[in-house]
């Protein structure tokens, strides 16, 4: 049926609304840090086939989720024939239905009116504990899926509205931090709520027919604007090339390979040619490649363009089964997001030169994944700190990099305040900078990356960190010079220092320091053109060193101005 | 009264000043010397004179007929110190840090709002790194000392900065909301050293935890310091030089005053007055006329902004942050705001349509230059309000207060290609206009209401600025509300509500610890401790203890352990001591309604929140008196209105100045007061109440 424009365009925005307030009720409901600090999740809704219509996304990284697990779901549950009203679905099954890694979980709520399935709410976010070998439910030292953690597969939570205590008592017994897991859970289940209630009384407003219609509409408004900004790049075959440097058990490096082909408002991306599926926990299915794919799509097209299914109709993935990009049971999956960022990167690489408005030179490209546990010196307790890691971000066409900011990957992902970190975990940290190594030189110059020094206040502590970026670099652009590398050092009570990238569960003693160091991005234009003012307000600023001025930017007349 | 701040006696008016972007208002009324009741309040507008603001102050004084040596009671609100922020026209600011921790400022969060957009460009710091130092110093979580403050490096930093052209300096050390020693030691030598500089310490701002927030908040004062200073006594020097015998009053974002003393040392404390003193002023109207839980609903000429007062409690929050959107992170300030809700939707918003044939209203306005079309000041693209005159809901001869003739000339050529793209007619787009800045305006509301676990229906809406009666009811009928209050001159309403408020200090403090009889102790002398400061405070600004009855309030940030986001709840403590099972059963009771769950965890508190309030001796509102006429005498005459979607009907025109108490009358009909239209579809009725206030709502209930 025919709905008038304006009515149209008003469910469309309620339906983004939804996702809104979906977003604040998980946010706000979550127990786990690494959800309501670092919004690790996204929420969202789609359609009764699994089309998404709106999500709102903490991070980036869950934009090929949400839809995918709902097809998922879909399809195990008889094409919706084993689905009935008070049904709450728990996913996280990395080899089907939108699953990454396993404490990323899906929570999936059919919406019935009359008796049938007219929508679905869903969120996933990341609990911070799913069991498996290693605290916090990361690993780098992973073989298989099995230590990974707990596995649920398209799982009834509510069954008709009941609670599957059984699942609920198998999960407390399995995780480390049964208080902090169960939270997460039930934030889950609150904000899926939330997007339901207001989806029924939206239909209750306007009737069914003139809801599903506008949602149809959605989905095409979202192709059409797609469409549009996708004639506005140039037509070719763009491939780039790139290396992820380890797996977490010593293998690498894996190449990660694309050619991107632009033709008649439509995009594909073939990735033919990457690395087969690692022994390690790098590798990422199929559901991360999407989710990779799509941001890096927006990204070219019109990040302002609402994400749904229809904004994704005219992109192609092809990807051979069981790479890297496309991993498959029972490979392990712990670090997938270290290989989805670089799918993103790669795509990125292939495209800055003929989208120079949209896409800067590469950037640090690493969640930077650190944990830290042990016990809290005052209490006793276990702890468990869990953080991204912020870096620098490569130089655009016309403004030098970003400095200090979460890797493309994340996105309304916050550090964990200083003050919060020394009162919740037996650390003190020490410092919290940018760093002058070199990289990064350019006429603009790539984003600076940060030191961070974690030392420990107890009597031992356990240090895990999965970085990537390690041995190459952020890639420059238009002759801007490479930016540098993501790292860890450990520093010892006898002087000794350690160099990390990929290690699991470190023991280190009172006053012992992890520093990190992230990298900084990658330059754009001759170096030798930065004017010779910008390079003195670099000096001034300490973002360049007199070393470096005087190697790289030569024409700033090689001393420290007074 | 010995118990109120007692004014002079030889006044004889309470007026109450706010300078907007375009103008300055002012609300005022005659206080009768015998008997001390107040008269009819009246108010002015005069144009903003950036920046010289007090010119403009006094400008309304003169127009008003009144001398400041009349003047019983002057609070004044400005956005002088929101606007130099927004604008980045502070001072030149240096910050000070501990060792290891000057980049806090430029790392702030790392987050990046606009997701998709990898080409993004992160709000640049308001301090250039240059010009942010260390010092050596420690203080841990616990509020140890490991490191005393070495201060040697100070006179020549302070050489440095004076040389770069510094004026106001910032301090900011880990950890010290919990033990601010540090901090003391560093500005008091800056102060010794170079006594002219505006120097803050972030304790003196915020005593809450986290660096970035704290540090964004006090390099934000040190920013706008200056100049808050200097526009503050010139308003005093003004003032004065006029005969004024009293002290004026600022306005703050908390919803009450301070005095002029306590706005110099903490002006970012004024960053969100305006909405403030609206918001304010609807909870006081709601308590004198019984109703106490609100959705209060101020649309302005660029933005709308909403809040929800429950139980006549305005609630209060420290996460506020300038420039801050969907794409932007804006700037933290950690200062006790009103809550509230804002969007780029008023009278001002331009409509668009973008590359999928898609109409959309604002966020961007178009201000007061060139403003709506329909000013004819050469404006070119169509507005809400030009939308709202097209559909006859504003009247055309009662445009801009009957100052402005419409421009139709410049509304038709502002509609033709918006026409052309959609294929509508010119009522069709307005109305398409007026639907969607309603339903933009309906989602922020849900963002006060259902989004917190409220529901609209157990609340009245109060609405007002120079948008509000246009979209009220259009609002109500969305969110099902049944009861709407439009406020007489509600156009002025905020600064009305400067003349209703008081004394106010909020006092903050970090200090967490598990709710448990065990530090029951701990906690009353947490409490005790702000409460010697608010006493200290007020003593210092010249409020005798004696005198003054200081009257608190209790708050506390609480939460279960594991989360970090907090709740606020009003924190029964009484005769000195702590009801903990009150406090847990109010918790666990406001977490469910927030969140829809409780749990069973323990429960801490990490804030604890004391509200100092002094009364402001002050007469009752005055009642509007009654002549006997009908309301059919205050038809000004009858015109076509478009009441979409309750279609097109003759409407009957009141005068809103001559409705009297008591009268009701039935829509279709339109109140018209200068520069204020309230539309009335058919199927509402209007009660005028004692004061002058309007009442709507169905004349009979929709079917469920």
């Amino acid at each position: 049926m025919a709905v008038d424009r304006f009515t149209s365009g008003i469910i469309q925005d309620a339906l983004q609304a939804v996702g809104d307030e979906m977003f604040e009720a998980l946010r706000r409901t979550s127990m786990s840090p690494i959800i309501y600090e670092a919004l690790d999740y996204a929420v969202g809704a789609t359609d009764a086939q699994g089309n998404l219509l709106a999500q709102g996304n903490g991070v980036t990284a869950f934009l090929g989720s949400l839809d995918s697990a709902v097809r998922g779901a879909l399809e195990h549950y008889d094409g919706g024939a084993g689905l009935h009203p008070g049904d709450i679905i728990l996913t996280n099954s990395p080899y089907r239905g939108g699953g990454t890694h396993l404490p990323d979980v899906v929570t999936i709520l059919p919406v019935f009116h009359d008796g049938r399935i007219v929508a679905f709410t869903v969120n996933k976010a990341h609990w911070t504990e799913i069991g498996g070998m290693d605290t916090g439910s990361l690993t780098t030292r992973s073989t298989e899926i099995f230590q990974e953690g707990l596995h649920f597969r398209f799982l009834k939570l509510y069954e008709a509205g009941h609670l599957n205590t059984s699942l609920v008592e198998l999960i407390r017994e399995n995780v480390r931090l049964p208080d902090d897991t169960l939270g997460d859970m039930h934030a889950g289940v609150a904000a899926a709520r939330v997007g339901a209630r207001r989806l029924e009384s939206l239909i209750g407003k306007y009737g069914l027919d003139t809801v599903l219609a506008a949602m149809e509409e959605l989905l095409d408004y979202g192709e059409r604007m797609t469409r549009l900004e996708l004639l506005k790049l140039p037509e070719g075959v763009y491939t780039a090339e790139d290396v992820i440097e380890e797996d977490g058990l010593g293998n690498g490096p894996f190449t990660i390979k694309v050619a991107v082909t632009l033709k008649d408002g439509c995009c594909i991306a073939d990735f033919t040619g990457t690395a087969a599926q690692a022994p390690g926990p790098v590798n990422c299915s199929y559901a991360g490649l999407l989710t990779g794919v799509r941001c890096v799509f927006k990204a070219v097209t019109n990040p302002d363009i609402p994400a749904n299914g229809g904004a994704f109709r005219p992109l192609e993935i092809i990807c051979p089964p069981r790479t890297l990009l496309t991993a498959e049971s029972p490979a392990p999956v712990s670090l997938y997001f270290e290989s989805l960022i670089a799918a993103i990167d790669v795509v990125w690489k292939a495209l800055a030169p003929v989208a120079p408005n949209h896409l800067p030179a590469g950037h640090k490209r690493t969640v930077g994944s650190t944990f830290i546990s042990g016990r809290h010196p005052d209490t006793g307790e276990l702890y468990i700190m869990g953080e991204p890691l912020l870096g620098g971000w490569g130089a655009a066409c016309d403004a030098d990099g970003i400095n200090g900011m979460f890797c493309c990957g994340n996105g309304e992902t916050f550090n964990i305040p200083v003050e919060l970190t020394e009162a919740r975990y037996g650390l003190q940290v020490d410092q919290y900078a940018f760093h002058t190594q070199p990289g990064g030189e350019g006429k603009f110059r790539g984003g600076k990356g940060v030191v961070l020094d974690y030392r420990v206040t107890g009597e031992e502590a356990f240090l895990t960190v999965a970085f990537s970026r390690t041995r190459s670099r952020p890639w420059g652009l238009q002759g801007g010079r490479e930016g540098s590398l993501n790292y860890a050092e450990v520093l010892r009570t006898d002087g000794k220092v350690e160099r990390h990238s990929v290690a699991t569960a470190l023991a280190l003693g009172k006053n012992e320091t992890a520093r990190l160091y992230s990298a900084s991005g990658g330059g754009f234009g001759d170096p030798a053109e930065r004017p010779a003012d910008d390079v003195h307000n670099d000096l001034k600023n300490g973002y360049v060193t007199p070393e470096q001025a005087v190697r790289y930017y030569p024409q700033a007349g090689g001393h420290e101005p007074t | 009264m010995s118990s109120t701040v007692t004014t002079s006696n030889r006044g004889r008016y309470r007026a109450a000043s706010d300078v907007g972007g375009t103008f300055t208002d002012l609300v005022y009324y005659r206080v009768d010397g015998g008997t001390g009741a107040g008269g009819a309040v009246h108010s002015v507008k005069t144009d903003t004179t950036p920046p010289d603001f007090e010119t403009g102050v006094m400008a309304s004084l003169e127009q008003a007929g009144i001398s400041p040596a009349d003047l019983d009671f002057f609070a004044h609100g400005s956005t002088l110190v929101i606007n130099a922020l927004t604008e980045k026209k502070g001072v030149k600011t240096a910050l000070i840090t501990t060792k290891g921790f000057r980049d806090v400022l430029e790392i702030a969060r790392g987050n990046r709002p606009d997701l998709f957009n990898f080409n993004f460009r992160k709000p640049a710091p308001f301090v250039d790194r240059y010009l942010r130092a260390e010092l050596d110093e420690r203080v841990n979580h616990k509020g140890e000392v490991q490191t005393a403050v070495c201060l040697e490096p100070l006179p020549a930093l302070l050489d440095f900065f004076k040389a770069e052209g510094v004026q106001a300096i910032a301090v900011c050390f880990l950890h010290s909301y919990i033990n601010p020693e540090n901090e003391m030691q560093a500005v008091a030598r800056i102060k010794t050293l170079w006594p002219d500089v505006s120097v803050l310490a972030s304790h003196d701002i915020s005593r809450e935890w986290r660096e970035y927030e704290r540090t964004s908040t006090t390099v934000l004062a040190a920013f706008v310091h200056p100049l808050a200073k200097k526009y503050i006594e010139s308003l005093e020097q003004h003032l004065l030089a006029g005969g004024f015998t009293g002290k004026p009053y600022m306005m703050q974002s908390n919803g009450g005053i301070a005095t002029t003393d306590a706005a110099r040392s903490n002006p970012i404390a004024m960053v969100e007055s305006g909405p403030a003193s609206g918001i304010f002023a609807a909870a006081s109207l709601g308590r004198d006329i019984g109703e106490e839980n609100l959705i209060v609903l101020d649309i302005g000429g660029t933005t709308a902004k909403c809040a929800l007062v429950e139980n006549g409690e305005i609630r209060i929050t420290t996460e506020y942050h300038i420039d801050r959107d969907r794409k932007n992170p804006g700037y933290p300030i950690q200062t006790p705001v009103t809550e509230l809700v804002e969007i780029g939707n008023g009278g001002g918003s331009i409509a668009w349509i973008d590359a999928g044939n898609r109409l959309h209203v604002g966020p961007q306005s178009a201000g007061a230059l060139p403003g709506p079309a329909a000013y004819g000041k050469g404006g070119a693209r169509v507005t809400t309000t030009d939308a709202n005159l097209v559909l006859g809901r504003i009247d055309p001869h009662g445009f801009v207060g009957g100052t402005v003739q419409p421009d139709w000339n410049a509304v038709k050529a502002a509609f033709k290609p918006l026409q052309d793209r959609l294929k509508l007619s010119r009522e069709e787009l307005a109305r398409g206009i007026v639907r969607i800045a309603n339903a933009n305006m309906t989602n922020a509301l849900r963002l006060v209401s259902t989004n917190k676990g409220y529901d609209p229906r157990d609340f009245t809406l109060v609405a007002f600025g120079g948008g509000g009666a246009l979209h009220v009811l259009a609002l109500a009928e969305e969110l099902q509300v049944r009861r709407v209050i439009v406020p007489v001159n509600s156009a002025v309403f905020s600064a009305w509500g400067m003349l209703l408020t008081d004394l106010r200090r909020d006092y903050l403090q970090t200090c967490p610890m598990a709710l448990e009889p065990g530090n029951a102790g701990s906690l009353a002398n947490a409490f005790h401790t702000l409460a010697d400061r608010a006493y200290k405070d007020y003593a210092a600004e010249g409020l005798s203890p004696d005198k003054h009855e200081v009257v608190f309030e209790h708050h506390a940030d609480m939460r279960y352990r594991g989360q970090e986001h907090t709740v606020k709840i009003l924190f029964p403590f009484a005769g000195g001591s702590a009801d903990l099972a009150l406090a847990a059963k109010r918790f666990h009771a406001a977490h469910e309604k927030l969140y829809t769950y409780r749990l069973g965890a323990e429960l801490q508190v990490v804030n604890l929140h004391l509200v100092a309030n002094v009364a402001v001796d002050k007469p009752g509102l005055p009642e509007k008196p009654q002549t006997g006429i009908t309301p059919e005498a205050a038809i000004l005459r009858v015109r076509t209105v478009d009441f979409d979607p309750h279609g097109i009907h003759e409407a009957a025109i009141y005068d809103g100045l001559r409705l009297e108490p008591g009268m009701t009358f039935d829509g279709p009909a339109v109140v018209q007061e200068a520069s204020v239209s309230m539309v009335v579809p058919p199927d509402y009725s209007v009660t005028v109440d004692s004061y002058g206030n309007y009442h709507a709502g169905r004349t009979c209930e929709p079917p469920a």
